[in-house]
C-alpha cells in the first residue's frame, strides 16, 4: 500500500479516534463521577444540574466515614440534617472482613488447585476423567438455586455470621475454575524439566514445588487475582449467610446502605469509591496477567 | 497448542508405569482436598435443592411439609407472573447479548488497530470487569437517578431534554438502563476474550488479502469474521449463559422495577423465597432455571467439539 496519506484515510482515522474517546468516556465515566461526587458535600451534589467537577471539593464525606464527624454541608442546610445514614461507618470494617475472605480464599485457592491441577494435568490415576468432570460441573448449578442448601449446611456447621462460612463456600466457588485454569497452563508447559527432575531423583512433590510451580508462576498469579476478585465482589451468598457486621462484606453493607432512605449521595458515593479501590488496583497493575489469562481460557486449546 | 486434558493423559500413559503406585497415590493426595470442599458444597445442596422442590415449604407454615411431587413446578408455571417473567428474560438476554457482542467486538477491533488513544482504552477497559455488580449497578443508579442524576444533569445543561426523564421509573427506560449497565459490566470481558482470537488470526492472512486488494470492510466480513466465528460461538454461549442468570445488578440498579418491568426469572426466584416466603416454589424455579443453563452448556460443548474438528 502507498503510503500517501490520503482525505478518506484521514477521516477514518478521525473517526476511530473519536468513537475510542466515546468508548473511554462511557467507560471512566461512571467511576469519575462517582469518585467527583464523594467529594462533594450534599447540597452542592443535589443541585440541579450537578456540577461534574467539584466546585467546593471537602473531604468531609470521607472524615465522617472514617471518625464520625457530621460533615459541614450538613449543619448549614437543616433540612439536609437527616440525610445521612450512620450505616456508612460501617464500609471500613465491611471492607476489612472482604479482604480477610478474600485473602483467605486466594490462599486456599493456590494450596488447594495448584497439586490437584498438576495431578489432572501431568499424573495417570484412576477416575481422573471422571473426577475433572465432576469438578467442572459443580459449577454449573445457577447461584439462586444452591442460596439455600448453603444456608443449611452453613446453620448445621453452627458456621453462621463467621468469615469462615464464607471462606469456604467462595472456595467452593472458586477452586473448580481454578483447578480448569491452571490445568490448561501446566497442559501447555513443556515437561522436559520435570522429567530432569524425576532422573535426579525428585519425588513428586519436590517436582512439584521446585519445578513447576516456578514454571506456572504468571498462570498462579492470574489465579490468584481471579480467586480474590470473585471473593471480593460476590453478592448473594455473602448476603444470605451474614447477618452483621462481624463477618458482612463489602457489597453486601454497600447494597444495605444504598437501600436506606434516608441515604446521603456523597455518602454512597464515599462508599462505592472506598469499595472499588482495592479491584482497581489489582486490575491496573495485574493487567497483563490477567488479560493474558482470561485470553488463555479461550485460546488454549 | 493442542493438549486438553485428555490428550494430556495421553501422554501419561505413553510415558508408562515411571511414577508408579507412588504417583498414584500422589494423585489422590492432591486432589482430595480441593474435591472435598467441592464435594460439601455440590452434591448435598444439589439433592437438598431437589428434595425442597418436591415438597411444600412455605416459611410462614412451619410445621407442615408435605410431599407434593411436582406441584410446585406446576404451580411456578402456571403462576400469574411465569409468561411475563419468559418475556422479559428473553427480550433482556436478546438485547444484553446482542449489546455485549457488538461492543466487545467493535472495541476488540480498535484494541487490535494501531490508533493512538487506544493505549489509554486498553488500561481502563478491565475496570469494569472487575468491579463488584452491586457496585456497577449502584453507579448506575446513581448517574441515572431522575432527581439528581448527572445523566439528567448533563442532557439538560446541553439542552437535549427541557426536564429531566425518570430513567428507571419508566418500564421501557428502565429495561434499557438495565441494559445499558449489563453491557458496560460485562462488554469488557467479551472484548478481551474476542480481541484473544483476533490475535490468533495470522497476520499473512490480512497481508494476503490486501494484495488481492480487499478494502477494509471486505477483509472483515471474508477474512477476519469467518476465521472468529469459533471464539465468538463461545463468548456468545457465554454471555447468553450470564444474561439469564444476571442477578445482582437487578437487585439494586431497579429491583425488578418498576412494576414487574425489570422481573426476570431469576429474580422471581429469589422473590419466591424471599418475598413470598415460598421455599419449595422458589428452589423449583432455580432448578427451570438451571436446566436452561444445563442446555445452554450442551450447546457450548457442542459448538467446541465442532471448532475442534475444523482446526
Amino acid at each position: 500500500m502507498s503510503k500517501r496519506v490520503r482525505p478518506l484515510e484521514i477521516t477514518k482515522s478521525v473517526g476511530k479516534n473519536i468513537l475510542v474517546i466515546l468508548l473511554i468516556i462511557y467507560i471512566a465515566g461512571p467511576f469519575l463521577w462517582v469518585m467527583s461526587a464523594s467529594f462533594q458535600g450534599e447540597n452542592e451534589l443535589l443541585k440541579k444540574p450537578p456540577s461534574i467537577i467539584p466546585q467546593h471539593p471537602t473531604t468531609d464525606n470521607y472524615r465522617y466515614v472514617f471518625t464520625g464527624k457530621v460533615p459541614t454541608s450538613y449543619e448549614v442546610k437543616g433540612q439536609l440534617r437527616s440525610r445521612i445514614s450512620q450505616e456508612a461507618r460501617l464500609i471500613a470494617p465491611a471492607l476489612k472482613n472482604s479482604f480477610i475472605i478474600a485473602f483467605s480464599v486466594l490462599l486456599i485457592n493456590l494450596l488447594f488447585a495448584t497439586p490437584a491441577a498438576y495431578a489432572f494435568a501431568r499424573m495417570r490415576w484412576r477416575f481422573k476423567g471422571g473426577a475433572y468432570n465432576f469438578i467442572l460441573a459443580s459449577r454449573l448449578m445457577p447461584a439462586i438455586a444452591i442460596a439455600i442448601p448453603y444456608y443449611v449446611i452453613i446453620q448445621s456447621l453452627k458456621l453462621m455470621d463467621t468469615h469462615l462460612s464464607l471462606i469456604l463456600v467462595h472456595s467452593a466457588l472458586t477452586i473448580p475454575f481454578s483447578i480448569w485454569f491452571l490445568t490448561l497452563y501446566i497442559s501447555n508447559t513443556p515437561r522436559d524439566m520435570e522429567e530432569a527432575g524425576l532422573v535426579d531423583g525428585c519425588n513428586n512433590l519436590q517436582v512439584l514445588t521446585r519445578i513447576v510451580v516456578p514454571m506456572i508462576l504468571p498462570g498462579l498469579v492470574a489465579m490468584s487475582a481471579f480467586a480474590f476478585m470473585t471473593s471480593y465482589n460476590e453478592f448473594l451468598f455473602a448476603r444470605f449467610l451474614t447477618t452483621s457486621i462481624s463477618s458482612q462484606t463489602g457489597p453486601v453493607i454497600i447494597s444495605s446502605i444504598s437501600g436506606n432512605p434516608d441515604v446521603s449521595y456523597s455518602l454512597i458515593s464515599v462508599c462505592l469509591t472506598l469499595g472499588m479501590i482495592p479491584p482497581i488496583i489489582l486490575a491496573i497493575t495485574m493487567r497483563k496477567w490477567l488479560t493474558e489469562g482470561l485470553s488463555s481460557t479461550i485460546t488454549f486449546r | 497448542m493442542s493438549t486438553t486434558v485428555s490428550s494430556a493423559a495421553g501422554t501419561a500413559k505413553r510415558r508408562g508405569n515411571s511414577n508408579g503406585s507412588r504417583g498414584s497415590l500422589f494423585s489422590y493426595a492432591s486432589i482430595t482436598p480441593a474435591l472435598l470442599v467441592i464435594a460439601l458444597f455440590t452434591i448435598y445442596p444439589v439433592f437438598y435443592a431437589i428434595r425442597i422442590s418436591l415438597f411444600q415449604y412455605i416459611l410462614t407454615k412451619p410445621k407442615s411439609h408435605p410431599f407434593i411431587g411436582l406441584k410446585n413446578f406446576q404451580e411456578v408455571v402456571t403462576s400469574y407472573y411465569f409468561k411475563d417473567a419468559v418475556i422479559n428474560s428473553v427480550v433482556y438476554t436478546i438485547a444484553a447479548v446482542t449489546g455485549v457482542m457488538l461492543f466487545g467486538l467493535m472495541v476488540a477491533l480498535l484494541l487490535n488497530s494501531k490508533i493512538r488513544t487506544v493505549t489509554l482504552l486498553k488500561v481502563l477497559i478491565l475496570l469494569p470487569w472487575a468491579i463488584p455488580a452491586v457496585v456497577a449497578g449502584l453507579m448506575w443508579k446513581w448517574i441515572l437517578n431522575s432527581d439528581f442524576g448527572i445523566l439528567n444533569g448533563i442532557l439538560y445543561s446541553l439542552g437535549v431534554v427541557r426536564s429531566y426523564i425518570p430513567f428507571l421509573a419508566d418500564p421501557v427506560l428502565a429495561r434499557l438502563s438495565l441494559v445499558l449497565a449489563h453491557v458496560w459490566k460485562e462488554g469488557p470481558l467479551a472484548a478481551i476474550f474476542i480481541l484473544a482470537g483476533l490475535q490468533l488470526i495470522p497476520n499473512e492472512f490480512y497481508e494476503a488479502a490486501r494484495i488481492d486488494g480487499g478494502g477494509s470492510l471486505r477483509v472483515f466480513r471474508f477474512i477476519t469474521l469467518p476465521l472468529l466465528r469459533p471464539i465468538l460461538l463461545v463468548v456468545l454461549v457465554y454471555e447468553t449463559m450470564s444474561a439469564i442468570l444476571t442477578f445482582d445488578i437487578v437487585y439494586v440498579l431497579t429491583g425488578g422495577g418498576p412494576g414487574d418491568s425489570t422481573s426476570l426469572l431469576s429474580w422471581f426466584a429469589y422473590a419466591e423465597i424471599y418475598k413470598f416466603l415460598n421455599l419449595g416454589g422458589g428452589i423449583a424455579l432455580s432448578i427451570i432455571i438451571a436446566l436452561i443453563t444445563l442446555m445452554l452448556i450442551f450447546l457450548y460443548m457442542r459448538a467446541l467439539r465442532t471448532e475442534d474438528t475444523i482446526s
